[in-house]
């Protein structure tokens, strides 16, 4: 493994919370700007903190302690068990930088995650219950998932198990972006739409308020997602060199294909195309490609963000008007909807031949994502629900969350918005 | 209905386990992680069903 190239990867994946933290503000009203950067700073340190507190110990690493649980004569590794707080960190490197470099590489993975949810909780999310969320996040889930998938846990020894290939995740699809995905759904279900969204039967359209911003932050994204695909192909999957010259085109690519289809639909169904889905398509391309990001061939990535930039246009509309799910962000279609697109698409071009064992190890992962990790997720978010309620009372909601929760709006010198949306 | 949306879903994930531990070739086990998969979107279609309702009431 290439330390070098290992730390420079994980330097740059702070360009990818800072991108989807352009992104979400932009895309959120000017009455809660300063509020959601706020968040996504506050998501961050929860986050960082959780994660070298508790939940590193419980994500543990390749070789590392782990809780094993004996079933049908195998052995099941379920849970790390490394020390709590990061005990021994210092000590551990006499052996090598592997542990620092995962635990370094955990805090930003985690809280990208944690960012992900508060793009569907836009402008009506309370910071405190960010904050929680964020916690449960990097303490519970995101290290109980990553040591499945990267710390040798049961769906990286799918192979040994069950004479399976093991189910794979090399740029974080899975572990990271599903994730947060599932926390977004969850999160925009027990907030509800903001009010105006729904009146009188009619979606109202409410657009961002920043849509240079949410471009800008795209491109910070792909910066960021490089870095992160590549920190996660070495050291989880042992990619050399080659393989992350390959991770840089698949990731310019993807995020290129995503766009154009985005694009192009957009204009081919509203005669115009639309900025703010153009900019999803270009995170659900990154997203989608970022499952075999060391391992498939360019085309076949171009192929996958096509359909992952397409997707996201008629997912984000269904979700708006037929489910009435308010996502003013659109991180429900563009995580959790091309994140799991990209999951089955690599079982679809695995290298050496698609082969069904291959996509069975896939499903196998997307089913413990939806059927175990989800109502975990809503069930734990109902309940910190009550007891540090998540949405912002009426008055807040039409005020804004930055007078309402920091006494002080983003652009002070400027009178800004009206109550009055165009309906659909 | 929420309550059994969440147990369709966690009774689809078992399925899929159950699969791993019971049967051996890959086909039979494609078989039953698909239906897994089917019933945790069971699962999860009644979770929506209940929000959206509850959304239209409240409008």
């Amino acid at each position: 493994m290439s330390v070098n190239l290992c730390l420079m990867s994980i330097l740059l994946a702070p360009f990818a919370a800072a991108g989807l933290a352009l992104i979400q503000q932009g895309l959120g009203r000017s009455r809660s700007a300063a509020h959601s950067m706020l968040c996504s700073l506050g998501a961050l340190a929860t986050a960082a903190i959780l994660f070298v507190l508790v939940g590193s110990a419980w994500m543990g690493f390749a070789g590392g302690a782990a809780h094993r649980l004996h079933l049908a004569g195998r052995t099941i590794d379920w849970l790390g068990a490394e020390p709590l707080f990061a005990a021994g960190i210092g000590s551990s490197l006499s052996a090598g930088p592997y542990r620092a470099l995962v635990l370094a590489y955990g805090i930003f993975a985690a809280g990208l995650a944690a960012l992900i949810p508060i793009n569907s909780g836009s402008d009506r999310w309370r910071l405190a219950a960010v904050a929680a969320v964020s916690a449960l996040l990097a303490a519970i889930l995101f290290p109980l998932f990553g040591h499945w998938v990267w710390s040798d846990g049961w769906l990286a020894q799918l192979g040994p198990l069950f004479g399976l290939p093991a189910f794979t995740d090399l740029g974080g699809a899975a572990g990271i972006q599903v994730l947060g995905g599932l926390c977004a759904l969850s999160v925009a279900w027990i907030l509800g739409p903001r009010q105006g969204k729904y009146t009188e039967g009619v979606a109202a359209a409410i657009p961002g308020h920043n849509i240079v911003q949410v471009l800008f932050g795209c491109m910070l994204a792909l910066i960021g997602w490089i870095g992160l695909e590549s920190a996660t192909s070495i050291l989880f999957y042992a990619a050399g060199p080659g393989q992350i010259a390959l991770t840089l085109v698949n990731a310019v690519l993807a995020a290129s294909s995503g766009c154009l289809a985005a694009v192009l639909t957009t204009r081919l169904r509203y005669r115009k195309p639309d900025a703010s889905l153009s900019a999803n398509g270009w995170i659900a391309g990154l997203v989608a490609g970022s499952a075999g990001c060391a391992q498939l061939t360019p085309v076949e990535t171009m192929l996958i963000a096509l359909v992952a930039g397409t997707l996201v246009t008629f997912l984000a509309e269904t979700l708006e008007l037929r489910l009435l799910i308010d996502d003013p962000g659109g991180a429900i279609s563009v995580h959790l909807g091309a994140g799991l697109w990209g999951m089955l698409a690599y079982g679809l071009f695995a290298p050496g031949g698609a082969s069904s064992a291959a996509l069975l190890a896939q499903l196998i992962g997307a089913a413990t994502l939806l059927g175990l990790l989800f109502p975990l997720i809503h069930i734990s978010h109902r309940l910190l629900n009550r007891l540090i309620p998540f949405r912002v009372d009426a008055d807040g909601d039409w005020q804004g969350m930055d007078i309402r929760e920091l006494g002080a709006g983003a652009y002070p010198e400027f009178v800004l918005h009206a109550d009055e949306f165009t309906p659909r | 209905m929420s309550l059994f949306g969440y147990l369709l879903m966690l009774s689809g994930w078992l399925l899929t386990l159950a699969s791993l531990f019971l049967l051996a070739g890959v086909g039979q086990r494609l078989l039953f992680v698909a239906a897994g998969l089917a019933v945790e979107l069971l699962g999860l279609g009644l979770i929506t069903y209940r929000y959206r309702a509850l959304q239209r009431e409240a409008r």
